[in-house]
């Protein structure tokens, strides 16, 4: 840069032409000279390894990242003589559908697909209208208590769910609801099993402690903490109560970070496997995790742990597919919504 | 109270009049309405807290001091047996012991690697360049799509293993031996080498370098966070560090670094937190065996409280161990 203003020999002369026009008068430096000082500099050399250097290493995790989906859907489509083969690696040689018609047709993969849709619709929209209220609640009313309950909040967080899913399943098979009771074994009272049903994880989600819920609360408040105060000030004097203002003003203003609360606790309670197991344990209702079995169908002796790695591969590429094609479309919102929570504090 | 100040600061009198008309019931002050709709908000997580996770989390100690039987009738029976569920998983379970204790060394060695990686790939996505949606879309893929099921799915695939068996072919990315064949012992040893360092330490990287999938794996969150953090750094400080002479890499030491350090501390956290509650973690994975095993239920809710508790201490340790670098701005 220094030698660039050092080669400009004398000062750039203005004369003023019109009212509102000036004329700048200077000797240009030849273009052969500027591309020499930009382009044959240590400061563009080292610039430039720079950034082949870090487009490498980018393009070397990226591909770490994404191999393992490349494997999971080439071995999807392998046949039994793919298996046999040694020098088969990446791409089969003889590809077949048979594995995906097998888990499509045996392991009622639609009625999967429908029940989880159903179940990720519910969870996330009560999910992210639960948290959100709760997370106004947290953000911007100051009361006796606030902290307390946020710290129970975050210890939600981080209680592992395995710590609980006994008690959280005697909890719905024998539910009651001043269950304390019965639970400390006093009194015999008739209970209604929830088991098999979307109730345990309704509930779960209407009181903010369904899957990942305390996160969702967590940048839901980080997120109302930014929204200034004097939007709802203004509210109060035109008469809106706290409610009003809720519902008029500050949810409509927060779209952008609802979707963001709604994708994730949509795709996260769809692969979720973990409440899906302990709340639904009988066959009979085909959610994600059900359809990860041998289909009866196929002939397997040739080999049998190769086919069944093919089989859960086609399953979780039937799996996550709906989930792929959300993300394309809406990644923006995922990527960009922590940041817009401003989660950092 | 800043609220209050200011709505009576206004200067519009006749709306100051006209508020607590139409609040005719209720006179209390502005302060104590608010909580009272405070409360309201609240209600849902309040309501849940006393009548499921409460009783949840109370049954669950309960259930590890006890032994359970379903009865046939419905309904179940309760035997409080005291610390034997405590004293069956320390001294009769022979691998609890030994599965505990290489999980928290596990996971006591990833806080570092998850935190040091995540910040580096933060720094990295933050600088403008090439491409730097599609690689933000690519490393933030594994937060959505490897949860769950696909993880679970993935620990017990037979296939990329056997797809990365031939070293002299392709890796998959996937597995323990994938790097191996790219980075060796060896080769780290000879980096190294000139440096005075322990081959503790080399052994260390060697291990991070072959989980590098399970580590860029688990560090997605991480990465956004910090992402963030460095965002709302103020470009007008490096500037005038510039001006100053500093080069970039001084400008990282003493100035990203000390922004972004309450960052590292919430990124250690929610490190130690996502091992803790993933389903891959081995300890966890062992507890639900047991779980499903005879007689296991009450054994394996003691054992996750006592292994709870541990990563509560491993946390507190964590957090006074960082507080003592940590730098905050002031922000008023």
């Amino acid at each position: 840069m220094d030698n660039v203003k050092n080669s400009i020999p004398v000062a750039p002369k203005v004369t003023k032409e019109t009212k509102n026009k000036i004329k700048v008068d200077f000797e240009r430096t030849s273009l052969w000279k500027r591309l020499k000082l930009k382009y044959l500099s240590m400061n563009f050399v080292t610039g430039t390894v720079w950034k082949i250097a870090r487009f490498l290493l980018l393009l070397g995790i990226s591909y770490v990242i994404l191999m393992p989906f490349f494997t999971k859907i080439s071995s999807s489509f392998m046949s039994a003589q793919d298996f046999g083969d040694v020098t088969v690696k990446l791409v089969p040689r003889y590809p077949t559908l048979d594995t995906y018609i097998a888990v499509i047709k045996d392991n009622n993969y639609f009625g999967a697909l429908f029940n989880t849709v159903l179940l990720s619709l519910m969870c996330a929209f009560i999910q992210t209208f639960i948290s959100s209220i709760i997370g106004y609640g947290f953000a911007k009313f100051k009361f006796k208590g606030n902290k307390i309950l946020f710290a129970i909040v975050i210890l939600t967080m981080i209680v592992p769910h395995k710590t609980l899913q006994f008690s959280m399943f005697m909890r719905f098979t024998y539910f009651d609801l001043l269950g304390m009771f019965n639970a400390l074994g006093f009194i015999p009272m008739p209970t209604i099993n929830m088991t098999n049903t979307f109730f345990p994880l309704a509930l779960l989600s209407l009181t903010g402690l369904g899957f990942k819920n305390g996160l969702y609360i967590f940048m839901m408040r980080q997120y109302f903490k930014g929204v200034p105060d004097e939007l709802e000030e203004s509210a109060y004097l035109d008469g809106y109560g706290p409610f009003k203002t809720f519902f008029k003003i500050i949810i409509p203003l927060s779209v952008p970070m609802l979707i963001t609360i709604f994708l994730f606790s949509f795709s996260w309670q769809w692969t979720d496997n973990f409440y899906t197991k302990l709340f639904f344990p009988s066959v009979n209702t085909t959610l994600m995790p059900s359809i990860v079995t041998m289909p009866n169908s196929l002939d397997i002796t040739l080999a049998p742990s190769m086919f069944q790695a093919a089989v859960s591969n086609a399953a979780a590429m039937l799996i996550i597919t709906p989930l792929i094609i959300i993300y394309l479309f809406c990644q923006r919102y995922m990527v960009e919504g922590i940041e817009r929570s401003g989660i950092t504090g | 109270m800043n609220n209050a100040v200011k709505t009576a600061n206004k200067p519009a009198p006749v709306k100051k009049k006209a508020a607590p008309v139409k609040k005719k019931s209720s006179r209390a002050s502005l302060d104590a309405r608010k909580a009272r709709s405070g409360w309201l908000f609240l209600l849902p997580f309040i309501l849940g807290l006393f009548f499921i996770y409460g009783p949840v989390i109370l049954d669950s100690i309960k259930f590890s001091f006890g032994a359970v039987k379903t009865l046939p009738g419905g309904g179940f029976q309760y035997d409080f047996v005291g610390f034997a569920n405590y004293n069956e998983a320390l001294t009769v379970d022979v691998y609890f012991v030994q599965t505990l204790t290489q999980g928290i060394k596990d996971l006591i060695f990833d806080i570092p690697a998850i935190v040091i990686f995540s910040l580096f790939m933060a720094v990295l996505l933050n600088q403008k360049m090439l491409g730097r949606a599609a690689f933000r879309a690519i490393f933030f893929i594994p937060v959505i799509l490897c949860t769950g099921l696909i993880d679970e799915i993935d620990s017990t695939n037979a296939l990329t293993q056997y797809m990365s068996d031939n070293t002299s072919s392709i890796n998959t990315g996937a597995g323990t031996d994938t790097v191996n064949a790219v980075v060796s012992m060896t080769d780290i040893q000879w980096m190294f080498d000139s440096m005075k360092v322990g081959t503790e330490l080399t052994q260390y990287v060697v291990n991070i370098m072959n989980n590098i999938y399970d580590i860029i794996n688990r560090s997605g969150v991480q990465m956004l966070i910090f992402l963030a953090g460095l965002q709302s750094i103020s470009p007008a400080i490096y500037e005038s560090c510039n001006i100053d002479g500093a080069s970039a890499w001084e400008a990282f030491w003493k100035i990203t670094i000390p922004m972004v350090s309450p960052m590292i501390l919430v990124n250690a956290i929610y490190t130690v937190i996502d091992a803790l509650t993933s389903a891959t973690n081995p300890v966890m994975s062992y507890i639900s065996g047991v779980y499903t095993g005879n007689g296991g239920r009450e054994l394996s809710s003691a054992m996750a409280w006592m292994y709870f508790l541990i990563v509560i201490g491993i946390i507190g340790i964590v957090t006074a161990a960082l507080s003592a670098f940590i730098f905050y701005q002031r922000r008023d």
